[in-house]
């Protein structure tokens, strides 16, 4: 019995199984929140509080507010307060991972959906080289070092109150996600003050230049994104694990090749039995793409739910070869 | 000489040619000297008899494209409207006939291609080959290339890195086989599209898909299939028809399926099994892997550039268009090529141990050829690796020559005694 469930998964479409979850999903996130869902403020994914059918909100929203404090008030109440949110975002978090990347996300849903645009046009995609690489994934963790100092600084009145959520401000989920509903309201330029201005108006340029970037490069903002970043750093004890048996590994680099995120250690690390990197986004691709018996596997609590199997393997290439 | 050669090949029928009746006695050897070979093998013993020994065409009218070694990626010749054919020899015939363009201690392989090609009679390849595809793998083959040009071949030169494991190398190598890409237009007046790229990547991975299954089966104990027969089937990828040779390797497949249920096996209960790795070896020169099973040892898994190096890994693909699918085949014959050639052999190593525990094998044996330099080398770190894993190997050192088969026999046979004693002593 057991035997056969992990044959029917280890077999299964990971594409199409992503696919659904991933629509549904989004569905939950954007219009959840009319029929009267509510599951806190503490996400660790971009349910944006923009939305207006939100179900929950994403935990950078009330970590923002938070933080605007004196360092006084930090290591007091206000200091319990951002405890709390963080306890409850270690929750959610601890259970899926990055797997929120990967398939709740509502921004990283739309980045896919415009990448399956550009595959249906017939345009090969853009990848970083090495260099550039490197370079550029350090800034996620630099946006979340200034969401989390910028609101300090307005506490202790260096920065003005205009500057509030600053890293709401430039996110794309803001001005895109309520699109969704019918709300165009966020793609506007507020002037009604310089500050609000500025970042309002750097809003809009992030926003053409997502548009533009999750269209050349897939999941483009991800590798930007400070949620990301907040991720990684609780990681290790997350239940679901993503695991690699380097002894199995071939290094023929075919995780490599259909990885999203241009992630290396994926194919030539052979060490590291937690193969997790911080701009993983958990989608599994990897997995399903790996023709060697139990080279890769995703396991929740150390019970493997999807092992790499050259079976598996074979049919969905040959379903790709078909349709793809 | 080259006059007389070609004058003995007009006066004398084919099948009475040296290289003829070179064939004909290993496929003897192989065919009869065997109780109870499978049916499906059949159809590989008619090929090579149909090729070797009575010099049939098998593509007659097509643009046959020559490649040199493991590093070519088949699926853009397919995709380019030509047909891949590995021009990697193994007679003792052409051997000596190519010794006049090497070194006295150069490697079998490299000199019999040689004399293969010099005589133009580029035997199996009765059909045409005009265009040669050379990657820059090791010096002998290398230094070839500007000699098959002389002899009147377009010869294609294809960049290989000497390291592996670096951004650069991979990057250097994708735009190496991009480069490929492109030329191969020229080559065979046909582009390379995204339909026809995409057809061939099945029809690779659907031969691919046929030779797993085998490689799995062969890890059944005791064992229902031979090693020699299985070199029989990988080498005849080099020539022949793509889909005839997996709709072959599938019925093959379905026969041993078929033998397990039935209990048939290929070799006793005891028998040693054997992995064997090193330098190819490559039709008509199977005399050590047949000389090992015919001293009741059993090859149940191979590591050579003449059978799993050249069909293991599969290409994996994300978006099916010409760029990517390019890089991700460019990927896949670099990356986890486990050739001699290059820096480092760890992922040598690491595969020859895990195959050994997943074949459960007793012993290995190491061939390499007289002059083969980068096999040589390697030898003894690969003892010790495999040694430190508890599997004990067997280093031979051979050329094509006939002369050194008493002593490879006595000493095959002394391995063999040494591994049923280890075996009966763990008991």
């Amino acid at each position: 019995m057991r035997n056969k469930i992990s044959n029917y998964l280890n077999n299964g479409d990971l594409k199409r199984f992503r696919f659904w979850l991933q629509l549904s999903l989004f569905i939950f996130f954007v219009y959840g929140g009319y029929i009267a869902i509510n599951i806190g403020d503490s996400l660790p994914t971009f349910s944006c509080t923009y939305v207006d059918g939100k179900p929950g909100t994403c935990f950078l929203v009330p970590l923002q507010h938070r933080m605007v404090t004196t360092p006084e008030k930090l290591f007091s109440y206000a200091g319990t307060a951002i405890l709390t949110g963080l306890f409850y975002f270690t929750l959610w978090f601890l259970v899926f991972n990055k797997a929120w990347c990967g398939y709740a996300c509502p921004l990283g849903a739309v980045q896919d959906w415009i990448t399956a645009l550009r595959k249906k046009i017939g345009m090969p995609y853009a990848t970083y080289s090495w260099g550039q690489f490197k370079l550029l994934k350090k800034i996620k963790y630099i946006l979340l070092l200034l969401l989390i100092f910028i609101p300090m600084g307005i506490g202790s009145g260096i920065f003005s109150h205009d500057m509030g959520v600053p890293f709401c401000m430039i996110c794309p989920a803001r001005t895109i996600l309520p699109i969704f509903s019918g709300d165009f309201s966020q793609l506007t330029i507020d002037f009604s003050s310089k500050t609000k201005m500025i970042m309002t108006s750097l809003g809009i340029l992030i926003t053409g230049i997502f548009l533009v970037g999750a269209f050349v490069k897939k999941r483009f903002f991800c590798f930007f994104c400070p949620m990301s970043a907040l991720h990684y750093l609780l990681s290790k004890p997350a239940f679901l694990k993503l695991k690699k048996d380097g002894s199995k590994c071939t290094k023929c680099g075919d995780c490599y090749s259909v990885c999203d995120m241009q992630i290396k250690e994926i194919a030539d690390n052979i060490t590291d039995r937690n193969i997790l990197q911080d701009d993983c986004i958990m989608c599994f691709k990897c997995v399903a793409a790996c023709p060697e018996d139990g080279a890769l596997e995703v396991d929740f609590m150390g019970q493997p739910i999807f092992e790499a199997t050259v079976q598996g393997y074979i049919k969905r290439m040959e379903k790709a070869n078909k349709n793809g | 000489m080259d006059n007389q050669l070609q004058a003995e090949k007009k006066s004398v029928p084919f099948n009475r040619t040296h290289q003829a009746i070179e064939a004909e006695r290993i496929l003897r050897r192989i065919k009869d000297g065997f109780q109870d070979n499978p049916v499906a093998m059949d159809y590989f013993y008619d090929l090579y008899e149909q090729v070797y020994c009575k010099g049939e065409s098998l593509h007659k009218d097509e643009k046959v494209i020559g490649t040199m070694c493991v590093q070519v990626p088949d699926e853009l010749i397919y995709a380019a409207g030509g047909i891949p054919v590995r021009l990697c020899n193994g007679f003792y015939t052409d051997d000596q006939v190519g010794a006049e363009f090497m070194p006295a201690k150069s490697c079998s392989l490299v000199k019999a291609t040689l004399g293969m090609l010099d005589k133009q009679s580029t035997l199996p390849f009765v059909d045409k080959v005009e265009n040669i595809i050379l990657p820059a793998t090791c010096d002998q083959k290398r230094k070839a290339g500007s000699m098959i040009s002389e002899m009147g071949y377009e010869v294609y030169n294809m960049e290989v890195p000497p390291v592996k494991e670096s951004e650069e190398a991979r990057l250097y190598w994708q735009r190496s086989v991009h480069n490929f890409a492109v030329s191969l237009k020229k080559i065979t007046g046909q582009k390379i599209t995204k339909a026809s790229l995409k057809e061939a990547l099945a029809k690779v991975a659907a031969a691919q898909k046929a030779y797993r299954t085998l490689h799995n089966l062969r890890k059944k104990a005791p064992s229902i299939f031979l090693g020699k027969d299985a070199f029989m089937v990988t080498n005849a990828y080099f020539f022949d028809k793509i889909e005839n040779w997996t709709e072959a390797v599938n019925k093959l497949n379905a026969e041993l399926e078929q033998r397990i249920t039935e209990k048939i096996t290929a070799a006793q209960r005891r028998a040693p099994r054997l992995l064997f790795t090193g330098s190819p070896a490559i039709f008509p020169n199977l005399k050590l892997p047949v000389l090992i099973e015919e001293s009741g040892g059993v090859i149940v898994a191979d590591e050579t550039c003449s059978s799993s190096r050249m069909l293991y890994d599969m290409v994996a693909v994300d978006e099916y268009n010409t760029e990517n699918m390019v890089a991700s085949i460019a990927d896949n014959y670099l990356k986890p090529c486990t050739c001699p050639i290059f820096t480092k052999n760890d992922d040598r190593k690491r595969k020859l141990i895990n195959m050994a525990k997943d074949f459960a094998v007793d012993g290995v044996v190491y061939q390499a050829f007289s002059g083969c330099q980068v096999y040589q080398m390697e030898h003894s770190s690969i003892a010790k690796a495999l040694k430190a894993e508890g599997a004990p190997m067997l280093f031979v050192e051979s050329d094509y020559s006939p002369d050194d088969m008493g002593q490879l026999s006595t000493r095959i046979e002394a391995f063999i005694e040494s591994l049923k004693a280890k075996r009966r002593r763990k008991r």
